[in-house]
């Protein structure tokens, strides 16, 4: 067994593999022991917010520690976030069309545009051949550049309850800044929020949970089907292999997706949970494994150590369990990952679709995908709500397909090094 | 070997994943039109017979349109057009027929058109406004001498009549629903029409606002095309209304040019009367009305993003992000949420079958706590206007209804609740003696835990997330909701039949938009007995919600002219809708989400376009809306 362990760990592959999916998995164990939010609560009041550090602006205004830093480029910075370049050549161009005569305007002098601007901008105006999209567009950069140029601070206000009037009660100035650290509510959303204003990161990390507990337990589940089935084909043969490969291949010119959509729709959505639709996808997947191991059986029985645990009077369940199933031991753990790998790629594929799992109770990757491409994500360029899907999805069937090869490697002697 | 299969392999799922990260491209939007102006195909028909569209089956390939002349939709037309009946029901021929409120009126034309956003009505193939009776019990008015049919007969006071008759003698729906309220539609002479409506037991008219809706609801069809059919169907209704129609007779501004599986394109008829002083004045701009038959709403949006579409009717998720974020000179209605005009009540309806939502404490508690601004912002990113912004009642937002409850009246205002008040259900559910007594988090009621099902049909993405939204404050409160989303083919079934199977406790649907019955329409199928615990019931109330004392007021409502007592009418019915609760509206939403692309034209109504009356967003096809046809330009 050792030595056993000690080959698999020589293979690159394996290794590979291996690291990939433990990384995933101490992710899954970890995370929750830190960030301890429900992975379903929606958090923000609005969808798809970007991937970021969210400071509250609130207790940044209120923190007793302003530190003032003058830095060089703040006002250029201030200025470029809400004047690109593209605006000033369309400011340009608005004036332009107004009347003002080209060789006045000097787009890289920003407050002599904006002065111009100012002089001649009339949100109302016509301008000859402009549609209208471009009209709200320079009406909204009109309100973006009020006061642009403003050195003056922003006065804070506060409503006296007696008198019902707005006294100052203090002011923010341009030159002053907060240190993060010491702001009372900052929350780092690393893949920003989906659709619903969910946590995607919290979200992904307990449906790659989710979705590992669906893969092994379809994986499980088909794997010990198909392996009893093919051992008492594989080895009682006659009419039991005769009825068993009856069964088996029905079920192979069935496709199993279509089984698993029709089981799936069937059953309907209220009763689809997690593990049910785990046990449905387990069950429609067995069939490769049973053939797979029923012809590994038959090599196998007709083998001295077997006749000779025949003629020594053993049941058949015993030679089965001693005699049979140790060397095909290492060929059911490959098929067993690759049950798996595959059951969460069905998952996936069957959530897409829309036969997944319920919405409200865990979340699985198969459902994000789904609600990401309901709402649009991939259209809209919303990366962050599917593409760290698409890559735990990757991930996990990788390292195990990874490890699969690896043990193949290892076990097979065809292709043994 | 071995090694570099495996690279490739690394190399070939890591491309992918590129691939499929990549931004969309930020499609650079084709301004310049096909540079040809001369049309690849000679419009049906060209003088002497205007438009007969069953002389001209146009050609598959010879439908590439010239894109400076062809208005692209999307959104109404799913699947692909069946016929072209006015009379069927079954047509699936969204461009071209909706007998509704604000009909659509691009081929088949209704007397009258109504303004959702001035609430007028304006003459179409009628002559002038129409009058009532001093009795309020008949409606008098004349059709337009210049209105004619696309065979370029005129259009009489007989063609309306015999529609009617029609309607009636073949009871299609039009004539199933209106039956009950007018007694008949007679041409007096061949420009004058008198409506007459079915009287009470008291002489008076049992519903006068359906009889005028009646005018701008429903098509005037032509008398000799009628009888055409009927002799060709031989007076059998079913074939009457299965026959495919193409050889119909219409006096709107467009026919048919070609319809498949793919696409369905309507032409203009170039001597479409409305060109005529007494109407529009001029032809409308495009020469063809296109509609692409798109597989999904994503299919739609990129379409719209590409340029491929001028006006789309369906919901971009986000949609601010098209101009904001993709630059593209794509706009809505209004510049800033809700973007457009709301105009309908999606609304979640408690089924008082159901085990403890008899009782309303429970009813509140859930409705109170449910968090209204997330469905609003997440839901429907925005595209509806808040319920701080506009708080309930019965109407839509629009001020012409606002106007006709007393919304300053304090006992309503204590009564419209805002929601995620999490505190006040607790307390509500506490007071009812509603608790946990059995300490597993859950509430009891009599002792039987509080478990309900929240449903919305399957893919209808705005409807499931804010039944998500509703099953989490469940949560909050102590009642345990799960949500679950039915394909719509099970869902109307089983929620147009009481009593309602289990299983559906919450449930959402739809309400009535905007229109000449409103918010009188909607109220009538929110709260009305009379569809309360029926079968096959597509009118409303599938709550099973009764109350005598808002049957007596809605049935008062369409037959009082003093504004004081309607205003006080609907004040009343408010008040009890929002005491009892029998369903909670979870978002206002348009009528026609009326997003425009100007790559190609520009000219689509806005809320600062200054028309007067003003052209409603209802993508220039629905009743006052088909202004907007008339008033675009092409953008070079």
């Amino acid at each position: 067994m050792k030595q056993t362990l000690q080959q698999v760990f020589h293979s690159g592959k394996f290794i590979v593999g291996f690291v990939i999916f433990m990384a995933l998995l101490l992710l899954v164990i970890i995370y929750p022991l830190f960030i301890k939010d429900a992975p379903l609560a929606i958090i923000a009041q609005g969808s798809f917010f970007p991937p970021g550090t969210y400071v509250n602006i609130y207790d940044s205004i209120n923190t007793t520690d302003i530190y003032t830093l003058n830095l060089q480029d703040a006002a250029a910075n201030r200025i470029s976030s809400k004047l690109s370049n593209d605006d000033r050549e369309a400011m340009k161009e608005w004036l332009i069309g107004d009347g003002v005569p080209a060789d006045q305007i000097d787009t890289s002098d920003t407050a002599s545009l904006l002065d111009l601007w100012e002089k001649n901008y009339d949100p109302q105006k016509n301008i000859p051949g402009m549609i209208f999209a471009q009209k709200r567009y320079y009406q909204r950069l009109n309100d973006s550049v009020q006061g642009i140029l403003s050195t003056e601070g922003e006065i804070l206000a506060a409503l006296n309850p007696e008198t019902g009037t707005l006294e100052q009660i203090g002011t923010v100035n341009q030159s002053d800044y907060v240190n993060i650290d010491q702001v009372a509510n900052v929350r780092v959303l690393p893949l920003g929020t989906d659709n619903f204003g969910r946590d995607v990161l919290t979200e992904l990390v307990k449906a790659i949970e989710v979705s590992l507990e669906i893969g092994f337990v379809a994986g499980i589940v088909a794997t010990l089907i198909g392996l009893t089935l093919g051992l008492l084909s594989g080895y009682i043969g006659g009419w039991v292999d005769d009825m068993i490969m009856f069964v088996t291949n029905l079920f192979t010119v069935i496709p199993s997706f279509v089984l698993l959509v029709l089981i799936s729709f069937s059953i309907g959505q209220e009763q689809r949970g997690a593990v049910t639709i785990a046990i449905v996808i387990g069950l429609t997947s067995w069939v490769w494994t049973t053939r797979a191991v029923r012809s590994q059986v038959i090599s196998l029985r007709n083998r001295d150590h077997v006749n000779l645990s025949k003629i020594a009077g053993h049941s058949i369940f015993h030679i089965i369990l001693n005699d049979i199933l140790p060397y095909i031991a290492s060929y059911v753990v490959m098929a067993l990952i690759l049950q798996i790998s595959s059951a969460i790629l069905a998952e996936a594929s069957l959530s897409i679709l829309g036969l997944g799992p319920k919405t409200s109770v865990v979340p699985t990757l198969g459902l994000m995908m789904n609600w990401a491409m309901i709402y649009q994500a991939e259209i809209l360029g919303k990366w962050w709500a599917y593409f760290p899907v698409i890559v735990a999805i990757a991930l996990i069937t990788f390292s195990m397909n990874l490890m699969n090869t690896g043990l193949d490697q290892v076990f097979n002697p065809a292709l043994r090094d | 070997m071995k090694r570099i299969s495996f690279v490739l392999s690394v190399l070939i799922v890591f491309s992918m994943l590129l691939a499929a990260c990549g931004t969309p491209a930020t499609t650079e939007v084709p301004t310049a039109a096909p540079a040809t102006s001369e049309a690849p195909t000679a419009a049906p028909g060209t003088t002497e017979a205007p438009t007969v569209a069953p002389t001209t089956e146009v050609a598959a390939e010879e439908t590439v349109l010239p894109r400076n002349e062809t208005l692209y939709f999307n959104g109404q037309q799913w699947g692909s057009v069946v016929c072209w009946n006015p009379y069927s029901a079954n047509c699936n021929n969204a461009m071209a027929i909706a007998q509704q409120d604000n009909a659509r009126i691009i081929m088949f034309e209704t007397p009258y058109i109504y303004n959702m956003l001035d609430g007028n009505v304006y003459p179409l193939l009628a002559d002038g406004d129409y009058a009532w009776n001093a009795d309020r019990t008949e409606i008098t008015f004349k059709i337009k001498a210049a209105a004619k049919w696309s065979d370029g007969t005129p259009v009489t006071a007989d063609d309306v009549a015999y529609t009617w008759a029609s309607h009636i003698k073949y009871q299609d729906n039009v004539g199933v629903g209106s039956q009950d309220y007018i007694a008949d539609i007679v041409a007096t002479d061949p420009q004058t029409v008198v409506v007459k409506a079915k009287l009470g037991t008291d002489g008076k008219a049992i519903n006068p606002l359906i009889v005028q809706a009646y005018l701008s609801s429903n098509y005037v069809m032509q008398k000799a095309w009628t009888q055409t059919l009927e002799a060709r169907t031989g007076g059998d209704p079913t074939k009457f209304m299965a026959d495919t129609a193409e050889d119909v007779v219409f006096s709107g501004p467009y026919g048919k040019y070609f319809a498949d599986d793919t696409k369905v394109v309507y032409v203009r008829n170039d001597n479409y009367w409305g060109q005529d002083a007494s109407m529009w004045g001029k032809l409308p701009a495009p020469k063809y009305l296109a509609h692409i038959i798109y597989k999904d709403n994503a299919a739609g949006t990129t379409a719209l993003q590409a340029g491929e579409v001028d006006i789309s009717q369906q919901f971009n998720a986000n949609v601010q992000d098209l101009w904001l974020k993709d630059q593209l000179p794509i706009s809505t209605y209004l510049p800033e949420p809700p973007y457009g005009i709301g105009a309908s009540l999606p609304t979640a309806y408690f089924n008082l079958g159901s085990y403890g939502l008899d009782q309303l404490a429970i009813r509140k508690a859930i409705a109170i706590a449910v968090d209204y601004d997330t469905i609003i912002s997440n839901a429907m990113t925005n595209q509806s206007a808040t319920f701080v912004q506009v708080p309930r009642s019965l109407m839509n937002p629009t001020a012409g209804e606002q106007a006709l409850y007393d919304s300053s009246d304090p006992s309503i205002k204590a009564l419209q609740f805002a929601g995620k008040d999490i505190e006040g259900a607790n307390k509500i559910l506490d007071d009812a003696d509603i608790k946990d007594t059995n300490g597993d988090g859950n509430r009891e009621y009599n002792g039987q835990e509080l478990h309900y099902v929240a449903v919305a049909p399957n893919g209808w993405s705005d409807w499931q997330a804010a039944i998500e939204v509703v099953a989490a404050a469940g949560k909050e409160i102590g009642i345990d909701i799960t949500s679950n989303f039915p394909e719509w083919s099970v869902y109307q079934t089983v929620i147009t039949n009481w009593p309602i199977a289990e299983g559906y406790d919450i449930f959402m649907m739809w309400s009535d938009g905007a229109g000449p019955t409103q918010p009188w329409g909607r109220i009538n199928h929110f709260m009305n007995s009379a569809y309360a615990q029926t079968m096959n019931n597509w009118n409303g109330n599938w709550g099973g919600y009764m109350n005598p004392a808002a049957d007596e007021l809605i049935n008062e409502i369409p037959t009082l002219t003093d504004a004081a007592k309607i205003k006080a009418d609907y004040t009343e019915l408010v008040k009890i809708y929002l005491t009892d609760i029998p369903s909670f509206t979870l978002m206002y939403r348009p009528q026609s989400f009326h997003t425009v692309n100007e790559s190609v034209w520009t000219g689509f109504p806005n809320s600062s376009d200054g028309s007067n009356p003003p052209v409603p967003p209802l993508d220039c096809t629905d009743g006052y809306s088909i202004a907007c046809l008339y008033n675009l330009t092409l953008v070079n």
